[in-house]
């Protein structure tokens, strides 16, 4: 058995133990003011979303159906699965399924030509309709269901 | 401005309803900041239940809805006030806990200092990132919310298997909340979203302050809050929408209401109070009507309470008395089982199935692969020490040093509400592992995008009975110094 400390003992260790452990908090707090996002960068950052959204499709919107399931074709590689969130961010309540296989078919190629020259259909089955500019184009499948 | 009249409306109601379950009079400050946050997360669920509900009976009006609903809390509210004006028990004595001046101090300014850290960063995150920063918030919740908004009578459209990477079976907490706000609008405001996020950050640390200060008092309350908002990934996460902050304040909702309660209780050993355990029986229902793991911390702490209960029963029968269950767990079944009746219908008849158990087949396979055990517990010791982002010392680690400094308090862990509440953090926590276990994904890519995220759930809670359990100052100034604060649990039992 060991003894218990003795109460002044033991409220200077409470004391050091909280004064410590405030220092250490204090430090984290300065990381998470030194990592907040500069004011003078709030403009550009607070439309990055909208811009590869909402305004990015909203031409296009217009041509598509209010409701009912369209088809998507996009640049390859998990890193452009970002643009396919996007799209059906923007233009909900319409179901956006990644796939060729319906009658009209959304394509989005946000990079520009030169990094992604194939800007024409990406399958033989896909009709051109309407080209939105900013690699937003709408295709129609003639052999989907 | 226009989002003032929705924000009253949601606030109010949440207020009312915590106030029907909670009719405690203690000093004000203390209580109003308790339930003026708790508010915020019952506010919430109700918009969202009641959003829902709307969307399933195809009812346009939900400003009506609304008002009926407020109308029936305040008639409650009278009623619940008039019945406690008669029945007031003990009232808490957090006021008379008192430290070194020099030291509450310190205590102060450095929670002031914290306060306004976390405060700047969220509002240059919020403003920077009204969409949310990263995908959960565009792909998952606020997608949903525009299903919900936009749908009109095909809004069910949106939860489908064809969208699989939305997560289509994640509950509606957030998304139909966030649309009862743009219904209110008439457009799809992506501020909503955001400013219930930060709203839901600071409301967890103010449900944390005010209970650990009716609780414990107010230095060790401080110290507590002071933990929470220099997390810098709790700060970030709840300014970009991730769910697991408003998640983390259910959970320390829950937790919260049944410590209260069982504090309470022993106060007033003739009749706990029942509407505390109602309170937190709803907030594990909305923790489970936030998020998948929410469920998971529903059934944990059910069974929590149900296995403390029997062993509590087993030490009264031998000191020849009894233990009432009904008492003890029902008002707690009672306030989850509205929401746990909407999950099913939810997962039931909307909702396609989950991702999780897609493929049963190797589920055995991969719970008797020993090495997904070895590989789990390594993620969670890294985790553990990692997920929080502190800058040189680990919130974690930080707090095991505290405590070997500090020591523990034996009567309060003896108590019933702690240790349901560490049974059912650990029973959340070992879900989860099973959770791991069996995933379909990558095991290693599951555990590297979501483990920190999950044990920053949990973390508001743990802080919570990590500081009332903890020796403080009060406890330690010698006897006699002039500085020895009264501990409030002490003097509940002389009262």
């Amino acid at each position: 058995m060991h003894d218990l400390p003795a109460p002044d003992q033991r409220a200077r260790r409470i004391t050091i133990g909280a004064l410590i452990f405030i220092l250490c908090c204090l430090l984290s707090t300065a990381r998470v003011v030194w990592d907040a996002p500069r004011p003078s960068s709030l403009p550009d950052s607070a439309n990055r979303i909208g811009r590869r959204s909402d305004l990015r499709f909203a031409s296009l919107k217009a041509s598509l159906p209010e409701r009912g399931v369209v088809g998507y074709v996009g640049e390859p590689g998990a890193a452009a699965l970002g643009d396919y969130y996007l799209a059906q961010y923007a233009l909900a309540p319409l179901v956006v399924d990644h796939s060729e296989n319906h009658p009209l078919v959304v394509g989005n190629f946000p990079s520009p030509p030169a990094a992604s020259p194939a800007i024409r259909p990406p399958s033989e089955n896909l009709q051109l309709l309407k080209d939105f500019g900013d690699g937003v184009i709408l295709f129609a499948n003639k052999g989907a269901n | 401005m226009a989002l003032v009249l929705p924000t009253l409306a949601c606030l109010a109601s949440g207020f009312l309803l915590v106030c029907v379950g909670w009719s405690r009079k203690g000093p004000l400050p203390t209580d109003l900041l308790l339930r003026a946050s708790l508010s915020v997360g019952y506010g919430l669920g109700l918009f969202s239940v009641f959003c829902f509900l709307a969307r399933v009976c195809n009812i346009r009006n939900l400003v009506l809805v609304d008002l009926l609903v407020l109308v029936l809390l305040i008639a409650a509210v009278v009623l619940a006030w008039a019945r406690a004006a008669e029945n007031t028990t003990a009232v808490s004595t957090s006021n008379s806990v008192q430290s070194p001046v020099w030291f509450h101090r310190v205590v102060t300014s450095a929670l002031v200092i914290a306060l306004c850290g976390a405060f700047y960063s969220a509002i240059l995150r919020v403003r920077a990132y009204p969409h949310g920063d990263g995908w959960d918030a565009f792909a998952i919740w606020n997608l949903h919310a525009r299903f919900l908004f936009r749908g009109g009578s095909l809004w069910r459209d949106g939860f489908t298997a064809l969208l699989p990477w939305s997560h289509p079976d994640y509950p509606l907490l957030l998304p139909a909340g966030t649309a009862h706000f743009w219904t209110y609008l008439g457009r799809d405001d992506p501020h909503v979203p955001a400013v219930v996020g930060f709203f839901f950050t600071f409301a967890t640390v103010g449900i944390l302050l005010s209970a650990l200060s009716i609780l414990r008092g107010r230095a060790q309350a401080m110290l507590g809050a002071i933990a929470l908002l220099a997390t810098p990934s709790f700060i970030e996460q709840g300014a970009w929408q991730y769910a697991d902050i408003p998640l983390s304040f259910f959970y320390l909702a829950t937790i919260a209401l049944l410590c209260l309660h069982d504090q309470r209780a022993q106060e007033a050993s003739s009749q706990p109070p029942a509407g505390l355990l109602a309170l937190a029986g709803m907030a594990a229902g909305f923790a489970a009507w936030t998020k998948n793991e929410g469920v998971l911390f529903l059934g944990a702490v059910i069974l929590a309470r149900q296995l403390i209960s029997i062993r509590s029963a087993r030490r009264v029968a031998l000191a020849g008395g009894k233990i009432n269950f009904a008492r003890q767990s029902g008002p707690l079944l009672a306030g989850s089982a509205p929401l746990f009746l909407l999950i099913i219908y939810f997962k039931h008849w909307i909702a396609p199935p989950g991702d999780l158990f897609s493929d049963p087949s190797s589920m055995l396979h991969k719970v008797l692969d020993v090495t997904r055990y070895w590989a789990i517990a390594r993620w969670y010791v890294k985790a553990f020490l990692r997920f929080g982002d502190w800058l040189l010392i680990p919130g974690s680690l930080l707090l095991i040093g505290f405590y070997f400094l500090a020591g523990k308090e034996d009567r309060r862990t003896a108590q019933r509400g702690f240790r349901t509440s560490v049974l059912a953090l650990a029973l959340t926590l070992a879900g989860y592992f099973a959770v791991y276990l069996i995933t379909p994904y990558d095991i290693y890519w599951h555990l590297r995008f979501s483990l920190p995220r999950l044990f920053l759930q949990l973390w508001p809670a743990t802080v919570f009975l990590f500081f009332l359990v903890v020796r403080g100052l009060s406890e330690g100034v010698p006897a006699g110094s002039g500085e020895r604060g009264l501990d409030p649990l002490r003097a509940g039992e002389c009262a």
